[in-house]
């Protein structure tokens, strides 16, 4: 019962806590420094999606009466994919910037992983740039598409071909950078 | 002139505190007994200092002094008075000397009291207590500082954050912070007994009421957090595994493995070193927290309160606050010499069952949280994984937590099972197989059936319920004393655990009668419109401007009916706060304990129609009922150890302690001397 202490040597396993923590601490001083000079910034992934068709997404509408959706059906003029959910924080950042595009593209919305009633919930608060809505339910549409997570964004020639890929909110630098620019030179 | 008085009596505490988190520690090493015994007062004074800064601060709220810099940001003369007064803490810099006033508030407890606990271990509790303080004063005065001056000053305020403006509000941050700081005592307690090199029974046992009071707080602080997303944000949910949310759970999470360990150091004098450890890590796991909330890291519905720059400072106080303390762990954590004659199939065995599921559960959460930011990193994508992923790990751990929770208060400490713990497992689990199987049928006949995570959640909640009852029933069993009699023989403690574990049984309730069986119509409806759910009906009569004290609304008017009988008028508005020029939408809701009927009013005109989002959410407010009935469950429990307490002083005076032999104060010194303190 008694506790002696008695000198005992350094054990391997009394010291895993403290190394999880350094490393932890050490991912979050990085962030915090990027973040700081502005370095840490939503960027575009080097993908080898880029320059490739996309894949062959059918997926049942929101709307359920109209059948299935997909990017195939939007060939012949340039398409914005858009993977987003109710649940995603950063999506609903996004939202007023998906507004601004709506006007210059057509904007397909894959909702990921989300129930029917949420997603249109979320579309009603945050409003409908989309021309049309896939049912991603168990993920196997993103998936195809090679998605992190949510928010992605996708922009696609009049081919099908994809041009870029954007993993995370767009914000207005994206927006008014990338996106917006690279959606006039293809018009 | 009270605002001087205030930034005085901050800067005086942050003085005051490095001094009595240093000088104590020093003259304990060097045996000045007397200059160590100054940490008691001035850790009341430090106390006394907050809190005249505290009490300036929310004058200045009241008073609605806008030369403050953060009352012309956060607040408005048109305020309620509520709200002006939890403004306060509405806000960055107050919710920060909040932080600062409950943790001067605890550490002034324990100089208080701390009867029967050895004197050695009670100063370095308290000095570390004090370090802390130091560290969050000079965060607020160096970065943050509440009473920052504005010349000249505006004429009105910028106002409070609509959605701030609420009831949940005033309450939630204090309670989540009594948690967040009393776990905040089980890291000074383990710090200073890794200072010592001695962790006892003792240790634990004066550590324990901490350790219950913050797990009882943080369990109602996140309830009414939840409670207050449900009906402010008017999304219809509970839980959003949003990263703050999360921030708060995984401490909660910790606190829980935590309560449950340090029983057994009390106990059976065993797990010393994962006890400590869970210790620093659940309070690190608090300042991890507030360090996600301030600092603007994640994306998050609850980024009213974050600033990067502040993040530096906040990551400087985690590294020395986690770094050290874990550091120490390393150097002492070997000494910690643990008993461990026990069977696998013991309650020692459940509980270290228990912390592991915990502790799994906790890494998933942080995972979880922390994967998008790691992801980061490495690519530059910023995503979330939302609750898919959640789903897929968190719930079946808690799933394998509820079964266990079963069996465990059923068996005996060091060896096997009790006597009749196999029956009451045997008819529990008949129970549960029968009457699962009958509301599986029976849903699946009148709805269009139900997953068999549905299912399982379903069966779990009878096993518990129906262990609980069983062991209930057993311990009373042996009638002839007569059953009220044996029930006033109950330690209360057990009750306690009951009352929790039952807490648990209705929480999951709520949880999966919400989850499996709410009903969601989403309709575009013109006045006069009558929607159909779930068996009621509700009108759309009209919808109409209304003026708010600082607001001005559009209210709809809905008549809830069920068969032709009017039940309700829910009112759901969307208002437009003036000073903010800021829309917040809030939800009508009729909470009954068979469910409630949730209305939502969304856009549109009388020539279009209107938005409605109409909900029927079964069992919904059992979720918020079960966390309150855990958190009574604690508090029985801990109430019940310190009316015992004056017993088991007699038996834990530092001079014969029955557990620890030889720990005087005194000894306590050489012996931390000796291990090279």
């Amino acid at each position: 019962m008694q506790d002696r202490p008695s000198g005992r040597p350094l054990r391997a396993s009394f010291l895993i806590p403290l190394v999880a923590f350094l490393v932890l601490a050490g991912f979050a001083t990085a962030a915090l420094m990027a973040t700081l000079r502005g370095e840490r910034d939503v960027s575009q992934l080097p993908s080898t999606m880029i320059g490739k068709a996309v894949p062959d997404v059918v997926l049942p509408r929101l709307d359920a009466e109209a059948g299935d959706v997909g990017p195939a059906q939007f060939a012949g003029a340039p398409l914005l994919v858009n993977v987003f959910a109710s649940w995603c924080a950063p999506c609903r950042a996004e939202a007023p910037a998906l507004a601004i595009l709506e006007e210059d593209i057509r904007i397909l919305g894959i909702a990921y992983k989300d129930k029917p009633a949420d997603t249109r919930a979320f579309l009603q608060q945050y409003g409908n740039p989309f021309v049309a809505i896939g049912v991603d339910r168990d993920g196997a549409g993103g998936m195809a598409l090679g998605v992190y997570g949510v928010p992605e964004t996708f922009l696609l020639d009049a081919d099908g071909t994809i041009l870029l890929r954007h993993a995370g909110p767009i914000d207005r630098r994206v927006l008014e950078d990338i996106l917006l620019p690279r959606i006039q030179e293809l018009q | 002139m009270i605002n001087e008085l205030g930034h005085f009596t901050l800067v005086l505490a942050f003085v005051l505190s490095v001094l009595a988190g240093t000088l104590p520690l020093f003259a304990l090493r060097r045996g000045w007994h007397g200059l160590a015994h100054l940490a008691v007062p001035a850790t009341m004074l430090i106390a006394a200092f907050v809190f005249i800064a505290f009490a300036a601060l929310i004058s200045a709220f009241l008073a609605s002094d806008f030369s403050l810099a953060l009352v012309a940001s956060h607040s408005h003369s048109a305020k309620p008075l509520i709200y002006k007064i939890s403004g306060t803490w509405g806000n960055h810099e107050g919710s920060l000397l909040l932080w600062i006033v409950i943790l001067a508030l605890f550490g002034a407890l324990l100089a208080m009291g701390g009867r029967g606990m050895a004197w050695a271990l009670k100063i370095r509790t308290l000095a570390v207590q004090a370090l802390i303080s130091a560290g969050f004063l000079a965060f607020s005065l160096f970065t943050s500082n509440p009473f920052a001056r504005l010349d000249p000053p505006p004429v009105d305020g910028r106002g409070l954050n609509p959605i701030l403006q609420d009831p949940g509000l005033a309450l939630h941050p204090p309670t989540l912070y009594l948690g967040y700081v009393g776990l905040s005592m089980a890291f000074a307690f383990a710090v200073a007994g890794l200072i010592e090199g001695r962790i006892d029974r003792d240790w634990a046992r004066h550590m324990r009421p901490w350790v219950t009071a913050a797990w009882c707080a943080l369990t109602i602080g996140i309830a009414l957090g939840s409670w207050w997303a449900y009906y402010e944000l008017g999304w219809g949910g509970w839980w959003f595994w949003d990263p703050v949310e999360n921030a708060s759970l995984m401490p909660w999470l910790a606190a829980t493995a935590l309560l449950h360990s340090t029983i057994v150091v009390e106990q059976r004098g065993t797990l010393k070193s994962w006890t400590v450890l869970l210790a620093i890590l659940a309070f690190s796991l608090s300042l991890v927290g507030t360090f996600i909330v301030r600092s603007g890291l994640l994306t998050s519905v609850h980024s009213f309160a974050s600033d990067p720059a502040r993040g530096v400072f906040i990551l400087g106080i985690l590294m020395v606050a986690v770094g050290v303390p874990l550091l120490l762990f390393a150097v002492r954590g070997p000494q910690l010499v643990s008993r461990g004659d026990f069977n696998i199939i013991s309650r020692e065995g459940a509980l270290i069952l228990n912390n592991f599921l915990l502790t799994s559960a906790t890494v998933v959460v942080l995972v979880g949280t922390f994967y998008p930011l790691g992801l980061e990193m490495v690519t530059g994508a910023r995503i979330t994984v939302g609750p898919p992923y959640f789903d897929a790990t968190f719930n079946p751990i808690m799933g394998v937590l509820v079964a266990a929770m079963g069996i465990g208060p059923l068996l005996a400490w060091r060896r096997g099972t009790v006597p009749g713990t196999r029956r009451i497992i045997t008819i529990s689990g008949v129970i549960t197989v029968v009457l699962g199987v009958a509301i599986a049928m029976a849903t699946t006949a009148f709805a269009s059936g139900i997953s068999i995570a549905g299912i399982a959640g379903i069966g779990l909640l009878i096993w518990l319920g129906s262990a609980i009852i069983a062991d209930i029933t057993y311990r009373l069993k042996p009638a002839k004393a007569g059953v009220a009699a044996r029930a006033a023989r109950l330690p209360a403690p057990m009750i306690g655990m009951w009352t929790a574990h039952f807490g648990m049984v209705v929480f999951l309730a709520g949880a999966i009668g919400n989850g499996l069986f709410a009903t969601e119509v989403v309709v575009r409806a013109m006045p006069g419109d009558v929607i159909d759910i779930a068996g009621r009906q509700m009108t759309l009569r009209t919808v109409e401007a209304r003026q708010g004290p600082n607001y001005i609304t559009e209210t709809a008017v809905i008549e809830l009916r069920e068969d032709g009988r009017m039940l309700a008028v829910l009112t759901p508005e969307k208002r437009f706060y003036t000073a903010e020029r800021q829309t917040t939408t809030e939800a009508a809701i009729r909470p009954r304990i068979s469910g409630d009927d949730y209305a939502v009013l969304g856009d549109g005109t009388a020539e279009t129609g209107y938005t409605l989002r109409l909900y029927r959410k079964p069992l919904v407010s059992w979720i918020w009922a079960g966390a309150g009935i855990m958190a009574i469950g604690g508090a029985v429990a801990g109430i019940a150890r310190a009316r015992r307490r004056p017993l088991s002083t007699r038996a834990a005076r530092p001079a014969d302690n029955a557990y620890d032999t030889g720990s005087t104060a005194e000894n306590d010194d050489d012996a931390a001397q000796k291990a090279g303190v």
